[in-house]
């Protein structure tokens, strides 16, 4: 008799149902109000998106505080590159001692954002920053030198309107 | 050759319950599968030929994207082959930080697996709910390395950084909701007679074939044999954990269903207690900066989420990059039983078998 009603009444799908029910009655009586804790949904262009502090975007050089470019091409990030997307030339200037770079070429369409490069440099003058949005219409922009007219090594790129822009820690 | 009435078909490459590009030659008749060859190699990119030209240092990258479902797994097990063969000892922080990453990708991978299973039986709901939980851990991995799904989070000797502020929060605060999800899941499935109809008692594998298949991981323990790496061959921190080996019997695709449920249950403990026995101290060995071997070779198997994952290293003297680099994937192995789960049984159980067991093409054609 047992056996029969559970085979008559589906209780194993309401039970499933309830919980979906139960789902569907949280979110469509708090649909426009804001902070409910269960508000899963974020308003990402509108509101800039946040990214974890350690968060691996794309590649950028630095400069320090006189604005001069950190990196003194020691060749470790270009030797450490898995996808040797990092090409790098130097020319030995008076103004300081170290070597200056005149070419630091970064092909992003084939970064896999490992970080390997920040890693082994030593003087830390690459970061990965917080820019996700890299998306171009040309693949040669996707090919950023140091001195690009669409996007270069030092900045965050024009495509990048809703990335959240502040420096790493 | 053929009679008249059996028909060949192809399952896939392009069929969405193949899990990317699995082709399944089936000779049918009617609606009984008599002949089934699983056909491989549409991801094939040659992995380990690549990291035979890559330094020891550089080859991660590439296991992050063999299983892209369970990255920080398969790092783990390169990473621990080349401390095996260079003689490195890892800190014990970096052992715990580890095993904790390790089970919460096993966590990860698992909500994946019950996740694309459901759904190619026809449970959309649960896929909602389970990929709500998989962003919390996606959200965790981020957090500690920057990354979402190819990680790269751990190094040869120890980890790139030590934990975040906040990490700790984030992980009790995932920890403290999901025993309620994954009872959630269970009360969405465990009982619903429609589940029970396409999985009791489809794709059986018992015992005696999955050992001569080489089967490991959820579908062995499903057959009743309680063989797992973790507790067998103890590796990073599981010798200090407390923890059970789900098994059961009934070698079924409902069985593997609950194997991997109680799995998940036993993941979420192993990182409660590594979180409250944290130890102190160091993330990262002394590594000289090139690793070069002498002639030597190691193979080093730890658990995956799928099932054994091994790495196969040849040093050469004098060379920075590895002479042989063979990787032992436990999707590629799993994947052979598959003939004999559904041979014999009708067309529409060869879905619910090659759901169950959960394999991952890039892995398998590596
Ligand atoms: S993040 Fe990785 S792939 Fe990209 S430039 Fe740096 S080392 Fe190369
Ligand atoms: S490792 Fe740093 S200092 Fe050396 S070349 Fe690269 S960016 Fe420049």
């Amino acid at each position: 008799m047992h056996k029969f009603l559970k085979t008559l009444i589906p209780f194993d799908i309401a039970k499933g149902m309830l919980i979906t029910g139960k789902h569907f009655s949280k979110v469509f009586f708090s649909a426009n109000r804001r902070k409910v804790p269960f508000h899963v949904v974020s308003e990402y262009p509108e509101v800039p998106a946040k990214m974890q502090p350690r968060f691996r975007g794309r590649l950028q050089l630095l400069r320090d505080e006189a604005g001069e470019i950190k990196c003194v091409c020691c060749m470790a990030c270009e030797k450490i590159c898995p996808t040797q997307v990092i090409t790098i030339e130097s020319d030995k200037k008076e103004v300081r001692k170290t070597k200056l770079p005149t070419r630091y070429d970064f092909e992003m369409e084939r970064c896999i954002f490992c970080e390997f490069c920040v890693e082994s440099c030593g003087f830390d003058s690459i970061i990965l920053n917080h820019q996700f949005e890299l998306a171009v219409y040309n693949r040669e922009d996707m090919s950023i030198a140091m001195d690009g007219k669409f996007q270069n090594m030092f900045g965050i790129s024009p495509v990048a309107k809703y990335s959240v822009a502040d420096e790493k820690d | 050759m053929f009679k008249n009435e059996e028909m060949e078909i192809n399952l896939g490459p392009q069929h969405p319950s193949t899990h990317g590009v699995l082709r399944v030659k089936l000779r049918l008749d009617g609606e009984t599968i008599k002949h089934c060859r699983p056909m491989i190699g549409y991801l094939h990119r040659g992995v380990e030929k690549i990291c035979e030209n890559k330094t020891y240092f550089q080859g991660q990258i590439w296991t992050d994207r063999m299983d892209y479902c369970s990255a920080i797994a398969n790092n783990l097990g390169w990473a621990e082959a080349n401390e095996k063969l260079f003689g490195i000892t890892v800190p014990r922080r970096a052992q715990y930080i580890r095993t904790m990453l390790n089970e919460f990708n096993r966590l990860a991978s698992h909500l994946v697996w019950l996740a694309t299973h459901a759904l190619d039986i026809g449970a959309m709901t649960v896929f909602l709910y389970t990929f709500r939980e998989r962003e919390d851990i996606l959200d965790i991995n981020e957090a500690f390395c920057g990354s979402r799904l190819t990680t790269t989070a751990l190094r040869i000797g120890g980890l790139r950084e030590d934990l975040p502020p906040g990490f700790e929060k984030m992980v009790q605060k995932f920890l403290a909701k999901f025993p309620a999800c994954l009872e959630e899941y269970e009360n969405l499935l465990s009982e619903n007679r429609i589940w029970k109809k396409r999985t009791v008692g489809v794709a059986k594998l018992n015992a005696e074939d999955a050992i001569a298949l080489g089967v490991t991981g959820p579908m062995l323990r499903a057959a009743g044999v309680p063989y797992d790496i973790r507790k067998a061959f103890p590796y990073a921190a599981y010798a200090e954990m407390d923890f059970e080996i789900p098994t059961r019997t009934e070698a079924d695709t409902y069985a593997r269903y609950l194997v991997r449920l109680a799995e998940m249950r036993q993941s979420a403990r192993i990182i409660q207690q590594c979180m409250d026995g944290m130890p102190e101290g160091p993330v990262m060995a002394k590594v000289p900066k090139i690793l070069k071997a002498e002639v030597n070779e190691v193979y080093h198997a730890t658990e995956a989420p799928k099932g054994e994952i091994g790495y196969y290293l040849v040093g050469e003297k004098g060379n920075p990059n590895p002479y042989r680099f063979h990787v032992r994937a436990p999707g590629f192995i799993n994947l052979q039983s598959l003939p004999k789960m559904v041979e014999g049984s009708l067309l529409a159980d060869i879905v619910a078998a090659i759901g169950t067991l959960d394999i991952v093409l890039g892995e398998i054609d590596r």
